[in-house]
């Protein structure tokens, strides 16, 4: 076939296909069907087009470069929209049927397939309060991520990867069986492997090992801990349970059964056992958030991957542990939860203080804002160990203003660095000068990081502390110790390299002379995007921690209202 | 007929001189001659022991064995004359590419 | 108009100047250097000035109608959050919302803003846009301006604490921002971090008093549930000290008191309009305002509960004016002065407040509305002349500038910069002003007799109240003889400094040629001069309006006509029954009036040089500088050259102290924290790998790539199956 026509192919494929959706809308706002099988193409899609992308895009050669991969890159954007918008209708309940008044344990768009009957394994999905906003956030940062990278990479398999990583994503969150969430959890390891192996900086076999290895060795001891509470928990029968086994994976029976077990003093499983499966399960994903002493994989992560690949790391996957924290161990082991509260606090605590004074420290421009990441994610254990609503609710929105904020951090240090071919603070003075745009947002995301009020990410601190301050007393000067030390890591880091620098500016060496330039338009889109965003939610929390607010609530009446 | 025992106990040398020769022979060739030693030794013993049973199972062991022995030989015979266009030796002691 | 009609308006009031912060970014980036954005927008300072004077004109508005009853009005909610009571298992919403407040203190602080940024504005187009440097990124200037002005007026406007200290990040923001205009220069990068970093430090003990309060109030931070006397009476008082206690650390960052003073003469780098609105006319009276919002509690908890922190509050008021004051004796450079004088009076307005504190938690209501009235007044008087001041300032170094580039460069424009060290700032180059730039001297003049408190002008309204006012928790409470000596000390200081700096500028001969090619001609600046020499003589109406005793009581305060007021406002000054406080006044009075600037002539007076000849209004002065100069015997070299002059000079090393603190054990901890990381938790990895690698290395050496061990491995192995399969005997 003809050269044009293959590409022509691809888009009017794409046009169909986009097409063919559209008329579905309507169609949707039957009120007499529900939607439940939504989450098949929010899951399937992804990671379906992406597997069909990257056959496509293994046909690629040197010569062949531009035909495959302007037009696989252009399809990727526009596949990862198609998930944008059903997550996006999915939030309006007036477009599409949803009705997002759950209760505990009760879940919107859910859908069961049985699928190994013998133990017990079904493909269940299903969205709430707790997932909706992160499989929301997923479907919204791919496409931005997309658009922020969209010069800066050779090779047309760099972008059908972001799309399956965004796949698994989406699956991890709406998983409801724990073997279903054990394979999307371990399934999106792998393209962000390849991502930081095949685009990474210097060391990136390293990172990528040691990232794999190091996050892998934690989920299998999450594993063991799924699987001893598979074997431990009581035989039953029903359409979930295994036929062979008598158990089940699935997590809406599990917490049934456990939360009724655990009514007045009793504890499922037996405090020990209790204890003991509490501390499994959370070290896998204590290593994920991830936590102090826990963390030393980030820093090396990030500053080797690629830009895409450290705006959905740092966007997406890091909540992926502090997700799970949420979901599972605080449902079924409540009381464990109790015995640990002060162990999760002091983690919280220390890993925000250590994240903070280590960023001070910090040369490497990425590296500081990989280490501002580890301290922010303390402040969701800090929600975590208030027991509060308003501290879960707390965390859930950092989360979820962390990641918008993040992948813009990540933007502005991967346009520093593909600009001015350096990541030292302290290279140069007077960006500002040659890259006011730039400037402009190393500036703005700099500040919402710090938490500046009216920005995404002061909520969320605010009522972190809201929630502290009885639980905990006089040790919240700690973490306001530690807005004072994030705002001069952030300032200092500005002062060294946006400002300064004379009427001449002071341009890094690793340029050799040539016009320092300002970003690229794709990268300025991508980077407003996520700063409008980070604006509306900052200016109008309640889009977001309406539902937020809401699971909590619903979360403490099932779970801790006589539970503990 | 003879006793059992006597040719049990032919088939247990030819084993063990077979299973000696395997381990302390250089020569790939001659190895192999060995293991072919030792299948037979087994043969021999499931035909004694066939004999003395009145089983018919022990017959068609023995058979399986012949065929089986004689297609593992030509494979690696087969293995052998690549090795040694390779490495121009079919001393085992030199072909150590497995190394560590 | 009715009043929910006007207060559902007041909402723009801030919302205007936010909306058209983008509006000037964008409309500046897409128009500029073209002409029209230049000559007739003034690269955006008109639309700047239209929406300051829109909201200006909603303020009095608002003002006309709430000038006596309190008016609030909810806008939305922000956001709901839930509580959960883990013995009850009951779980109760708490509202997060967001809505308008305002009162007496509303109206005052309202105006104070509006008015000034209005009329800063003004002052910012005549002398930013007729400076070179600021060539092209005035857009910048201005939207940071107006977003500044926005977050001002949604601070006084906000129902809640919480809303107050949204706003005051807001500012703290533009303040980086605005100081940091010149960023190309180091000491403008290092003095914006210096000014955000020092705020932060006291933002994060407001917050965390802002939590404590919350949880004080059961999940309450708005004006209309934590005032309520009813709920301050259920709540635990000593608490609610500490609580308050935070939040006034907060207050003592953003108003520059000790000790976290250091930022507000660096904040000198940015552009003098900055330094007029933020640093001396608004932003700093944010601290203030929020410890006068704290009124409610002090007068609302159980008596005497709440003493301490009304002491602490006033000793640091006291404290810093004597320092402040110190410093500013040995300043050369214009605007330091000026910034050391904002310091040392807002300290004057601490202490009264901590004396109408005081009052309040001890039952002497009248007392406490009297204090209250003087100290909100004088926040007034002050925020007014010390607008005035750095504008009038800002307009002698701009001329300074102006005529520097007509001699050096003969009136060569191409030059930017200047490349001699003349340094227009500092009055060591000036001189003999006072005939050259009329308005601005005049300005000048009656903006530092109102700093001073000369009778009848401006500040001496409120000064002799806040005085009196110190002085008499003093007779009640031996402790506050402390602070209200030192402000007492600090009006004959006030007196002295801000005397030598008016005359070092204005008076005498002109120290350079520079000096002696002044004069004004730049469009635009003299009209906020004007307006606001005016409003600092017309104190005195206000103040016989009783607007003090007006500001003082929230609830009941009234305002009489002017002729009326006058006479009893002069005899309760100059003729109070209270024989100790007359005793006060005059000493007060002497002083300031007398004392202070008697010295300053002695040392720095002088007449014009021949020819000159300044407004009547002034020249009695200058007359009275020289005849003093020249009979006095004075000699202050021995002081000048002391150790206290030397450490002065270096602010009492304060600053280096915090440097050396921040750059050796915070930035040196960091480091050491850094390395530990990579080396010592990194190394716990990097030693598995490695210990991994090594077990590994030596198991695969069990792999000779023999294949006569590997037949003799097969044999063992299998002879060792059978005998598991088959038990060993």
């Amino acid at each position: 076939m003809d050269i044009k026509n293959k590409e022509f192919m691809l888009i009017g494929g794409l046009l169909v296909v986009v097409a063919g959706l559209m008329a579905f809308f309507p169609s949707l706002n039957d009120s007499n069907s529900t939607v439940d099988w939504i989450s098949i193409p929010l899951v399937g899609f992804p990671i379906v087009i992406s597997v069909i992308l990257l056959a496509f895009a293994s046909q690629e050669t040197r010569s062949r470069k531009d035909i495959i991969a302007v037009p696989i890159r252009l399809f990727t954007l526009c596949a990862s929209l198609i998930p944008l918008a059903i997550s996006t209708a999915l939030f309006f309940d007036w477009l599409i049927l949803v009705d997002w008044n759950l209760a505990y344990n009760d879940y919107a768009l859910e859908k069961e397939y049985l699928w190994i009957e013998s133990i017990g394994v079904s493909w269940h999905v299903g969205l709430d309060g707790l997932s909706f906003p992160m499989v929301w956030l997923t479907t919204f940062l791919v496409p931005v991520t997309i658009i922020a990278t969209w010069n800066e990479k050779d090779g047309a398999t760099y972008y059908p990867l972001l799309l399956m990583m965004g796949g698994a994503l989406i699956g991890v969150f709406v998983a409801l069986d724990l073997f279903l969430f054990y394979i999307f959890w371990e399934l999106t390891l792998i393209p962000m492997f390849f991502l930081i192996l095949k685009w990474g900086g210097k060391d990136r076999r390293y990172a990528a090992q040691k990232f794999f290895i190091y996050t892998f060795c934690a989920s299998v001891i999450m594993l063991l801990g799924l699987i001893t509470l598979y074997f431990l928990q009581p035989e039953g029968s029903g359409s979930q349970y295994g036929t062979v086994t008598g158990r089940t994976f699935d997590m809406t029976v599990l917490f049934s059964n456990a939360t009724a077990f655990n009514m007045g003093d009793n504890v499922f499983l037996g405090k020990d056992m209790q204890n003991v499966l509490f501390a499994m399960l959370m070290l896998g994903f204590l290593v994920k958030l991830p936590a102090v002493p826990f963390h030393t994989w980030l820093p090396d992560a990030h500053v080797q991957a690629p830009t895409g690949g450290s705006m959905l790391l740092a966007g997406v996957m890091l909540k992926m542990g502090a997700y799970g924290m949420l979901r599972i161990p605080i449902a079924i082991f409540p009381d464990a939860l109790l015995y640990y509260q002060d162990v999760i606090m002091a983690i919280g605590l220390i890993s925000l203080v250590w994240g903070a004074v280590v960023c001070l420290g910090q040369t490497n421009l990425k590296k500081m804002v990989a280490y501002s990441s580890v301290s922010h994610m303390g402040v969701i254990l800090l929600g975590i160990a208030s027991m509060q609503p308003i501290g879960y609710a707390a965390a859930l929105f950092m989360m979820f203003a962390h990641g918008i904020i993040s992948p813009m951090l990540f933007a502005v240090c991967g346009a520093f660095k593909h600009h001015y071919h350096s990541m030292e603070i302290g290279s140069m003075r007077g960006m500002a000068r040659w890259s006011p745009y730039l400037s402009v947002y190393m500036m703005f995301a700099w500040m919402a990081s710090l938490g500046l009020p009216l920005l995404a990410g002061f909520v969320a601190e605010l009522m972190v502390l809201l929630a502290y301050w009885p639980t905990y007393g006089w040790w919240i000067l700690l973490p306001g110790f530690v807005l004072a030390i994030t705002a001069a890591y952030y300032l200092w880091s500005m002062q060294r390299t946006i400002f300064e620098g004379g009427d001449e500016g002071q341009p890094p060496e690793s340029l050799n002379g040539e016009t320092p330039p300002d970003i690229t338009l794709s990268e300025n889109i991508g980077m407003l995007i996520l700063a409008i965003f980070t604006v509306i939610f900052g200016v109008f929390p309640f889009i977001a921690l309406g539902m937020m607010d809401q699971w909590a609530v619903a979360l403490f009446e099932g779970v801790f209202n006589g539970g503990i | 007929m003879i006793d059992p025992a006597w040719v049990s106990g032919l088939a247990a040398i030819l084993f063990i001189i077979g299973l000696w020769g395997a381990f302390s022979r250089k020569n790939a060739i001659v190895v192999l001659m060995c293991i072919e030693l030792m299948l037979n030794a087994v043969n021999l013993q499931f035909v004694a022991a066939a004999n003395h049973w009145g089983d018919v199972t022990g017959w068609v062991y023995a058979i399986f064995a012949i065929a089986i022995a004689a297609g593992e030989v030509a494979i690696g015979l087969a293995i052998f004359l690549s090795m040694y266009g390779q490495h121009e030796t079919i001393s085992l002691d030199e072909v150590n590419l497995l190394k560590n | 108009m009715s009043e929910s009609a006007i207060i559902d308006y007041a909402v723009l009031i801030p919302l205007l100047p936010m909306l058209a912060f983008p509006v000037i970014l964008f409309l500046g980036k897409l128009f500029n250097g073209t002409p029209t954005w230049v000559k007739n927008a003034k690269e955006g300072g008109i639309i700047a000035l239209t929406v300051m004077g829109a909201s200006l004109v909603l303020t009095l508005l608002v003002i006309k109608e709430h000038m006596n009853h309190v008016g609030s009005a909810n806008i939305f909610t922000w956001f709901e959050s839930s509580w959960w009571n883990a013995e009850t298992g009951a779980i109760t919403t708490k509202v997060f919302g967001v809505g308008i407040h305002i009162d007496h203190l509303t109206v005052m602080l309202l105006f104070v803003a509006a008015f000034l940024c209005f009329m800063i504005n003004i002052f910012s187009i005549g002398y930013m846009n007729t400076d070179s440097i600021n060539d092209n990124r005035n857009h910048r200037f201005y939207a940071e301006f107006v977003l500044f002005c926005s977050g001002m007026l949604g601070m006084v406007l906000a129902d809640s604490f919480l809303w107050l200290f949204i706003f005051w990040e807001l500012m703290g923001l533009c303040s980086y921002l605005l100081i940091g205009f010149y960023w190309e220069r180091p000491s403008a990068s290092y003095a914006a971090k210096k000014a955000f970093l020092t705020t932060r430090v006291g933002d994060v003990f407001l917050i965390i008093g802002l939590v404590m309060l919350w949880n004080l109030f059961d999940g309450h931070l708005d004006y209309a549930y934590v005032f309520d006397k009813a709920n301050i009476a259920a709540v635990d008082s000593g608490d609610l000290q500490l609580a308050l206690g935070m939040m006034f650390i907060g207050a003592v960052g953003k108003s520059a008191q000790f000790p976290l003073h250091v930022w507000l003469p660096d904040a000198m780098e940015g552009p003098t309009p900055v330094s007029a609105l933020i640093h001396a006319a608004t932003m700093v009276n944010a601290g203030l305002y929020l410890v006068a919002r704290m009124f409610p509690f002090f007068s609302g908890a159980e008596l005497g509960s709440l003493s301490t922190l009304a002491i602490i509050i006033a000793c640091i008021g006291g404290i810093t004016a004597v320092m402040a004051a110190l410093i500013a004796f040995v300043q050369m450079d214009l605007k330091k002065v000026l910034a050391y004088s904002t310091m040392s009076q807002l300290a004057y307005i601490f202490t009264g407040l901590g004396s109408a504190l005081w009052f309040a938690n001890n039952g002497y209501e009248e007392l406490a509305a009297f204090a209250m009235g003087a100290s909100l007044f004088h926040l007034f008087n002050h925020a007014m002349a010390k607008g005035m001041l750095f504008m009038a300032s800002g307009s002698v170094i701009h001329e300074m500038h102006h005529a520097h580039h007509d001699i050096a460069h003969h009136g060569d424009d191409d030059h930017e910069h200047d490349d001699d060290n003349f340094d227009a700032q500092s009055m060591e180059n000036m001189g003999g002003l006072a005939s050259r730039m009329p308005i601005a001297a005049t300005a000048m003049f009656f903006g530092s007799m109102s700093i001073i408190g000369i009778p009848l002008i401006g500040g001496f309204w409120s000064k002799e109240g806040i005085i009196s006012s110190a002085w008499q928790v003093a007779l009640k409470e031996p402790i506050f003889l402390l602070p209200a000596m030192l402000i007492l000390i600090g009006a004959g200081m006030t007196g002295f400094y801000m005397s030598r700096m008016w005359l070092m500028t204005f008076a005498g001969k002109p120290k350079t040629e520079v000096a002696k090619n002044v004069h004004e001609q730049t469009a635009w600046i003299p009209i906020p001069l004007v307006i606001l020499t005016f409003m600092t003589l017309s104190a005195f109406i206000l103040a016989g309006m009783h607007a003090g005793n007006w500001l003082g009581n929230f609830e009941t305060g009234h305002y009489s006509s002017f002729l009326g007021g006058v006479g009893s406002e002069l005899k309760h000054v100059f003729l109070n029954d209270d024989p100790f406080l007359l005793v006060l006044t005059y000493i007060a009075i002497g002083l300031s009036l007398i004392l202070g600037p008697s010295f300053a002539m002695a040392l720095y007076g002088g007449s014009l040089d021949k020819g000159q000849k300044a407004k009547p209004w002034m020249q009695w002065a200058i007359n009275l500088s020289d005849k003093v100069n020249s009979s006095s015997k004075f000699d202050n070299s021995a002081w000048a050259n002391s150790s206290l002059a030397e450490a002065l000079h270096k602010r009492l090393y304060f600053d280096d102290l915090y440097d050396a603190a921040m750059l050796k054990i915070v930035v040196g901890f960091a480091n050491i924290s850094a390395i530990f990381d990579t080396k010592v938790i990194d190394g716990v990895i990097k030693t598995i790998e490695t210990t991994s690698q090594e077990a590994s290395r030596r198991v695969r050496s069990l792999t000779t790539g023999s294949a006569r061990d590997y037949i003799m491995m097969a044999a063992l192995g299998t002879l060792v199956i059978f005998m598991l399969l088959w038990g060993v005997a």
